[in-house]
Order: C-alpha cells, then structure tokens, then sequence
C-alpha cells in the first residue's frame, strides 16, 4: 500500500495538472481574447439587410409617366440551405420554372453572392409556380419567391436614347461603389438619363437590423430604417411630340429608301435623327434617333437575337445618333457661316450682293475650280437669295477670304477667325446635355491639317480647308443636336443655350430637390438685326426656296417655318449623301421651337429631311395631313 | 470490546456515520449548476419548436433521481460486493454492447438499445461497460500475490481492457474507448505497475493507433474531426464550425460573462450539440471566465474526494476502484472541456454530471455510490 500512495500522488499531480492546463486556456480564451470573441459573437448573431429604394420615376413635360415601377415575382435558391437533396430541388426547380437545369445550376452558382445570401435566379415568374413553390416548401428548401421591383415602360421604347435603361450592375461598378450603396443584385443606369441622374433615381438603401439563430430565422428586429424612394425626374421631352418624330422620322427613311440616289441606286436611308429645341431655354422637346432599340429588352435580360442586334456595329442602335455621332452638316451650316463672313471679313457685309456663279477660282487657281451645285447666272445676288438659292460659290468667296486672312496673320493669336467663330457658336465641344457619351465633332483649322498630310499637302492648311468649311462641306462635322444648339441661338437672339433633358428634380413628396441654372448664360456677338435678317432669309427657303416643293402647301402664314436644307457629301463613294433640314417654326422673329432632321444616307435635304420635318410639324402643330399640290416649277433635288 | 465515551467502536465505525458529506455535497451543487446550463441551452430551441422549454430539464430530474437512489442502493451495499461479482458486471455489459449490434434492438444511430414501452430512457451500453472494466481492473490488482503486478497480471487487465476498446471502436464509440484507456491505466498506476512496464505499454499503445489509422478502423468523421484539431484551417466547414462556435461561445463570455439566459451563442443555437458535449460552453458564455472557474473548482473538488477515498480505504479493491473513478472523471473532465476550449480533439465525450443524457447520468451516480460505499466502509 505504499506504492498505492505513493502512485496516487501522482495521480494526483496528473489532474492538478489538468486543471491548470484548463485554467491557462480559460484564461487565454476569456479574459486575454475576450473582447475579440465578443465581437466574433456579435457578428454571428447580427444580421443586416439592405431595404431597396423604388427607384425616381420619369415624367415627360406635361407630367405623364414615361418610366414606371412594377412588381416582378422573383424566385431566389439560397445555397446554403438546399439541404443534402441540392440536386433534386434544382432539378424540380427547373422543371416548375420551365428553365434549362444547366442554365439555372450556372445561375445559382455564381461567385457575386455568398452562399448564405439569396441568389435570384428567374424574374417574372407566374403567380401559379409562385404559389405552387410556396404551398410545397418542403419540396423546396433554400427556395423562395419575392417580390422585385423594376422599370416599366408605358410608352414602350419611346424615346430609347434618352432615357436609356438599367441593368443589373457589373462585378466592376460593384468594386467602385461604396458597399452601403450597393449590393449585387442591385440595378444601375446603364444608359441616358438612367445613368447620368443614377444618383438621383437610386434613392438610399434602408437597413434592416436583426438577429437571427444558427439557422439563419429571423427572432427579431433590432432596428429599421426604411429606404429613401429616389427622385423623379420631370423631363422638357413632350412624349406627343417624341413619338410623332419617331413615326414620321421612320416614315421618312421608308419612302427614302423607295429614292434614287444621283447615281440611280435606291438610297440607303441608314439612321435618322430629329432633334426639337425650345430655343428660349435649350428645352429638348424631342430626340429621335434611328434605328433603335427597347429598353424593355433589358428588363427580362436580352436575348440573344437582342444583343446580336444591339451589337451590329453598322446599325449601331444602341448609339444615339443625336449627340453620339457627327456629320458634315452641308448647307445648313450657312446659317451661320453668314453670320460669320459678315462679322469678320470687313468687306462683307450682310445686306450687300456678291456674285453667285457657276464655278469659283481661288485666287490664278484655275486647274482646281470649286463649282456650284447647279449652273446659274453668275450676277450678284443679296444673302438672303444665297440661302434661299443655296448657292456654293457666294460662300466661297468667304472662304478665299479667310484663307487669305490666315495667309497675312499666320502668326497672330488669331490667325483663323472663321474656326474661332465656329467654336463660339458650340461646334467641336460637347453642348453639355444631361446625356453620357456626347461626341464633339470636329472643326478642321490649320493644327488639324497638319496632322492629317493625308488630306493637306505636306500638313498645310491649304484654301480649300476654308472654302468648304464656309458651306458646311469638306472636313467639319456636328452633331444633330450642335446644329440644333447653333440654330436655337439664331432664333432666340443670340444666345447659345445648354440643351438638357431634365427640367426638374422632385422627390417622392412631390418637393423640388433641383432647379435648371441658368441654361442659355452664353451671347453671341451677333446684332440682333443680322439674325433676324437671317431668319428672314431662311423663312424665304420655304415659300421660295429650296425647301419650297417640300412645304408646298402648307400653311406657312398660320405656322410660319424658316429653315435650310442641307445635302452634305460624305466624302467617299461607299456613302450616300447625308440629308438635313434645320428649321425654326414659329413667328420668325420669335419662333417657338427649333427642330433639326438628319437622314444618313437619305439623298438631298429637300427631298428626304425637309418632307420629314414637314410631317412632324403638320403633327405637332394639329394640322393633319396638309394638301401637297405639285410643284414642278421646282427641282425635287434641291440642295 | 473498546469503549470511546460510552459507546463502541463498533458503533462509530458503522458505514452510515461515514458518508461523504462533502462528496455528495460537490456531486449535488454540479447537478443543480447542470440543470440551470441545461435550460439556458434549451428552452429557446424548445419554445421555438412549440414544446415546453423545461422539457429536457424535467427529464434530466427524473434521471437524477433514478440516479440518487442508485447511489442509496449502492452505498447501502458493501461494495465488495462488486468484487465478487466482476466478471458478471463485465459480461453482462459486454453482451449488451454485442445487444447494440442486433438490427432492429438498437436505435437508428446505433448509439442506443431502445427499450421497448419506455422510450423515456434509452440505454447506451458504452457507459455502463465502464463499470464493467473498471471493477473488473480492480479486482484483478487487488488480488495480486506479489507487491506489484507482474506482467501477466497487466496482460489479463489488458484483455479486459483491450477486448471493451474494440467492441467500442466497432461502434464507433471512441471517446468511450478512450475513457476505458484511462480507467486501465489508472488501476495499473495506482496498483504500481513497474514503471517500465507502463512505459512498454505506452509505446504499444502508439503503435497499435497507428495500425488502426492505417487499417481504417477509425471511420472518417472521427479522423475529420481530430485533423480538424491538428490542422484546423484545412479543417471541413461542418467540423471548424463546431470548433468556433464553441470558441467564440466561451471566449465572448469574458471575465464575468454574458449573464444567465443572455448569451447570444447560446440562445441562438449557434453551439451544436450544446445541451450534449458541449453544455461548458454555456457557463463559458454566460458565466464568464468566474462561473466556468467555479465549474472547474467543483469538478476539482470531486476528483479530490475520490482520490482522497482511494487513499484512505485501507482495502487495495476500495482504492484500485476509487482510482479508477478518478480517472474517470478526470479524463472525461479534461477531454470534454479540453474540446470545447479547442485544446483537444472533438470526441464526444460527455462531461459528467452537465451533459444532457440517461445512461452516462446514471453511470456517474453508479459511481458516486461506490465511492461512497468504499469511504463509509473504510474501517471494515
């Protein structure tokens, strides 16, 4: 029994050892990590959940919801709780949901979302299969239906372009935005004022603090802040007068396509642009652009015929054709290039003659003679018979003279006055319209030549470089709505306006968050009776002018219309002629709105551009089909 | 016949002037401390499920008092009684453990042999078999001729020993196994056996572990579970979250803990098998670094009185089965709360007295009444 004692001590010591093994650890775990593992604890326990705002609605002029809400029911597979059956409830989800397994095995298996989080995986499902996977939960663990909310489209794909669409945001948009803002399953403005006011229509999350058990089920609340709703956006568009542009516009380009082009082929008739300005404030009444697309398609997800379509890089529909492409503007551009020779060559002057011929010679240059589009008389006729003849060779003259100009002050600050005064009228820089993506055009001077010896011998800025340029021809290019900027300052006075989209920002509550500034702060240094001559003068091209077969017939003394055609060569074979009409409708001296047509591909601008923008007037204006009667007299071909 | 102030030794030495007051005393505080660890790990799944949240604490009453009166009946005993009857003990528990491998007889986890018309209590053969091994150990080194066992006595109790551990490790039973490893080892100790001899048996030991490793006698949520141990970042989700929570349970606890009922760990069910293997974590979370102290002091407190019964029963049986006992809760003790505390591997041994269960509830009291029985019979 000795032993027995002796081994019982160290049993003994065996246990105490134990214990100040368990005591070390205890006090390792309890008192030196502690406040570590409380945080651990907390974080178990405590769940957020983000409330998604509705997103701000858009409302056009006159206040008709152009882009609603509604509810589609959602079905979402959480991972983590399928259960060991994982497979058969795919397999039975797929068939309820009349999905390919392999498409919704890939849906749900995506690295966006943690597997504890829920992943939807079909939108707009059925009330019937909705029902059906609730009343059978057992057949469905992990599975649940909810109700999302997203963008309807009363008007269908009016107006596409400017109010762009939204989409479910990208891995990248998601690593930039602030993960409060944010979550993978969220929706953002992928283009139009969709993505330019995101900020605005987003609204705020709400969050939600609960605490759940181990299996995740909700034992209480802990607190909620509901989400903010985002801000409606009151748009200047009239969705009346955007879907008579965009009938008339595709309209137009239909019958185009039954014309010949001088060559005798039918003419292409490729993509087509209708701006309308309220020149007082720059106010985009409409922006059509053709072809286009529907943002309904991005609701559901596109298709595959859908995205081919959008990814035609010859169509380009996604492209706005108003602001995101430029064109050589061809006549419409004298406008205001008269409005330039006038103020800056010193021997012209707006109300003197100067010859219109038939072919023009820069300077002893007779190998290389610029020519008119049509003969004529050769005598001298006033501005206003140039615009409304449309007449080449009285431009230029001008052009010469800036040449010259540019010759005698190469080295003055402002060796080029005529690309100086383009760029003040808003030419070669974005108009700064509440839209993404907006292309400057381009306004060719003398650095631009050198860099392009393909076209300027040797880099230099040769004669022809101004002369064009004085009839819109030749290198420069605007964008659609540029032009409308441009002719939106003739006929308000002088004024270059910001043309913009949204009038004004609203709340849910209906409370004015943000006002238009001051949106036409630039003057033009025009007298005001210059441009009233030139109004004038255009107002003439309609009764009298180029544009007179076009708008034979209609009642221009109870719907006055100044405007000026345009048929601008695109520099190469393989294009057909871009077509234009750039009009001011309204008393001449104070016309209400400003409505610029472009046709790619459409032929002379009285033929295609001119008939369009005369159809979209009869349309706005209530005056129905007006009469038409011949007019033979006229060329049809007039530039 | 000696007379001390009048009455006689006799007298004095009567079993029941001799029960351990203390002992019992230990043994009740850490039943009442399980009951009020068992409802806090409880109600909140049970309310939630639509059941009486007492439910599994008034079962655990009934077993308590199945298991007091087993301590009277016990203690009333001599429990050399024991002594005579092992081999009987031993075989009896050994035939339910072969009961267990009946289909049909056993529960479906195969854990249990159901008893037909009560389902109140289910019997686990592995915790009785302790008893079993542990008497029979005893009874083995109480009859040595020599002073200390010689290597033929060790042989024998091995094969008690080793024969239990592999019907246990058939049924996959390895903390019970690893119970009956200690109870062996602590008889050998105390019985004085060479210490070469242990050393010898030790090195076998290793190599017979590592064979059953190779042959794949251990099944593989066994091996997940003490490689989750060893290397716990490559660990499988299911075991490391066993691992965690139960750390993050006993670490939020703190100084002083959460306080009773306000554990979030605990309310939330986020500890699996808390109310079973892991009913420490509880008084960890809830009480604090103090409470799961005074938890430890109480278990302290019972190991000191068994081994204190060892050494003072002047009959080597007495002190080989006080001893065992010992071993038996400590081990238990020290791999239960070893687990939760992430110092030993998950094994799924009770902790004794805490731990939600019939069979291994009672067998504590089996042996509670035995160590009173030794202490009161200490002078006879």
């Amino acid at each position: 029994m000795e032993r027995s004692s002796a081994r019982l001590r160290a049993l003994a010591v065996l246990v105490a050892l134990m214990f100040v093994a368990l005591t070390t650890r205890l006090w390792f775990l309890q008192v030196l990590e502690g406040p570590a593992f409380r945080s651990s604890a907390r974080e178990n326990s405590v769940r957020f959940e983000y409330l998604e705002p509705l997103r701000g609605l858009v409302y056009d002029r006159n206040g008709v919801a152009i882009v609603e809400n509604r509810t589609s029911l959602q079905v979402r597979v959480t991972r983590d709780e399928l259960g060991p059956d994982a497979e058969h409830v795919v397999l039975r989800l797929a068939e309820v949901l009349e999905m390919d397994v392999a498409d919704l095995a890939r849906a749900i298996d995506t690295k966006q979302y943690f597997t504890f989080q829920a992943v939807p995986v079909a939108g707009f499902v059925d009330v019937d299969v909705a029902l059906y996977i609730g009343e059978h939960a057992e057949l469905f663990p992990g599975v649940d239906v909810q109700q999302a909310s997203v963008r309807a489209y009363p008007f269908k794909a009016l107006a596409a372009h400017s109010l762009g669409y939204v989409g479910l945001i990208t891995e990248d948009d998601l690593d930039r935005a602030d993960p409060r803002d944010y979550g993978p399953n969220d929706v953002i403005g992928r283009a139009g004022i969709e993505t330019v006011y995101e900020s605005s229509l987003r609204g705020v999350r709400g969050r939600q603090k609960f605490i759940v058990n181990a299996d995740g089920e909700t034992i209480r609340e802990l607190a909620r802040i509901e989400a903010t709703p985002g801000d409606d956006l009151h748009l200047a568009l009239d969705a009346r007068w955007q879907r008579i542009a965009e009938q008339e516009l595709g309209i137009g380009m239909g019958i185009a396509r039954n014309l010949e082009d001088s060559k005798g082929e039918p003419l292409r008739a490729t993509g087509g642009v209708v701006v309308i300005l309220d020149p007082a404030t720059g106010a985009i009444r409409s922006m059509a652009s053709l072809p286009s697309y529907d943002p309904r398609w991005y609701v559901r997800g596109l298709t595959q015929d859908q995205a081919n379509f959008l990814r035609n890089d010859d169509l380009a529909p996604a492209v706005s054709r108003a602001t995101g492409i430029s064109y050589t503007p061809g006549s419409t551009l004298k406008s205001v290039t008269a409005l330039i020779a006038d103020q800056a060559l010193d021997d012209v002057d707006l109300q003197g003659s100067y010859p219109c011929v038939t072919s023009y010679v820069h300077g002893t240059d007779t190998v290389h003679p610029f020519r008119n589009w049509e003969p004529v008389s050769g005598r001298s006729i006033s501005f206003a018979d140039a615009l409304r003849m449309s007449c080449d060779t009285f431009f230029y003259r001008f052009g010469s003279e800036f040449y010259q100009y540019y010759l005698d002050h190469q080295l003055s600050p402002n060796a080029q006055p005529l690309q100086a005064a383009l760029r003040a009228w808003g030419f070669e820089a974005p108009t700064g319209i509440d839209l993404p993506a907006e292309a400057t055009g381009l306004v060719p001077d003398a650095p631009w030549a050198s860099e392009h010896p393909e076209l300027f011998e040797n880099g230099e800025w040769l004669p022809f470089g101004d002369i064009l340029t004085m009839t819109g021809a030749g290198n420069i290019r605007v964008t659609p709505l540029q032009l409308a900027v441009a002719y939106g300052a003739i006929a308000n006075g002088g004024r270059l306006c910001r043309p913009y989209l949204v009038e004004r920002i609203t709340d849910a509550d209906g409370v004015l968050v943000k006002d238009p500034n001051a949106r036409c702060s630039q003057r033009l240094p025009y007298p005001g009776e210059d441009l009233s001559y030139v109004r004038h003068a255009l107002a003439e091209v309609v009764t009298g002018g180029t544009a007179a077969c076009a708008f034979s017939g209609f009642p221009t003394s109870a719907v006055p219309v100044a405007g000026k055609t345009g048929t601008a060569e695109r520099g190469s074979d393989r294009f057909q002629d871009t077509s234009w009409f750039a009009a001011m409708v309204g008393p001449v001296d104070e016309p209400d709105y400003v409505i610029v047509t472009m046709v790619e591909q459409g032929g002379f601008g009285a033929q295609v551009a001119a008939p369009i923008t005369r159809a979209i007037i009869e349309g706005i204006e209530g005056l129905g089909e007006t009469t038409r009667p011949g007019c033979s007299g006229q060329s049809t071909q007039d530039r | 016949m000696d007379l001390v102030a009048g009455r006689s030794f006799a007298q004095e030495r009567r079993p029941i002037k001799h029960v351990d007051w203390v002992l019992l005393a230990t043994t009740a505080t850490l039943v009442i401390v399980g009951m009020f660890l068992l409802y806090s790990a409880t109600n909140q799944t049970l309310r939630q499920d639509g059941l009486d949240p007492f439910q599994r604490v008034k079962r655990q009453i009934f077993v308590v008092v199945l298991g007091l009166v087993l301590v009277v009946v016990i203690a009333a005993f001599d429990y050399r009684f024991f002594k005579v009857y092992a081999g009987f003990f031993f075989a009896g528990s050994m035939i339910l453990m072969a009961i267990l491998l009946i289909p049909g007889v056993s529960s479906p986890t195969g854990a249990y042999i159901d008893i037909p018309g009560a389902n109140l209590l289910q019997i686990s053969p592995p915790e009785f078999l302790k008893i079993g091994v542990l008497v029979v150990a005893a009874a083995i080194c109480s009859e040595l001729r020599t002073a200390a066992p010689e290597p033929r006595d060790v042989v024998r109790i091995l094969i008690v020993a080793g024969s239990s551990v592999t019907v246990l490790l058939v049924n996959v039973e390895i903390g019970s196994a690893i119970v009956i490893v200690a109870i062996a080892v602590g008889v050998l100790v105390v019985a004085g056996t060479r210490w070469r001899h242990l050393g010898a048996l030790a090195v076998a030991s290793i190599v017979l572990i590592a064979l059953a490793f190779q042959l794949n006698v251990i099944e593989d949520y066994q091996l997940e579970r003490i490689s989750a141990f060893l290397d716990p970042e490559n660990a499988a989700e299911s075991v490391r979250y066993n691992l965690e929570q139960s750390l993050i349970a006993v670490g939020s606890g703190g100084v002083l803990g959460t306080g009773y009922l306000s554990g979030t760990q605990t309310n939330l069910d986020y500890v699996p098998e808390q109310h079973t293997d892991f009913i420490f974590t509880v008084a960890g979370e809830e009480f604090g670094f103090v409470g799961a102290m005074v938890v430890l002091a109480l278990f302290a407190l019972l190991l000191w009185r068994a081994i204190r019964i060892a050494y003072l029963s002047k009959d080597p049986f007495g002190t080989y089965v006080a001893a065992a006992i010992a071993s038996m809760f400590a081990i238990q003790m020290f791999v239960n709360v070893g687990m939760v505390l992430g110092i030993m591997p998950i094994t799924g041994i009770p902790l004794p007295f805490l731990s939600y269960g019939g069979s291994a509830m009672l067998t504590n009291f089996i042996a509670i009444g035995m160590l009173q029985s030794i202490h009161m019979r200490r002078f006879t």
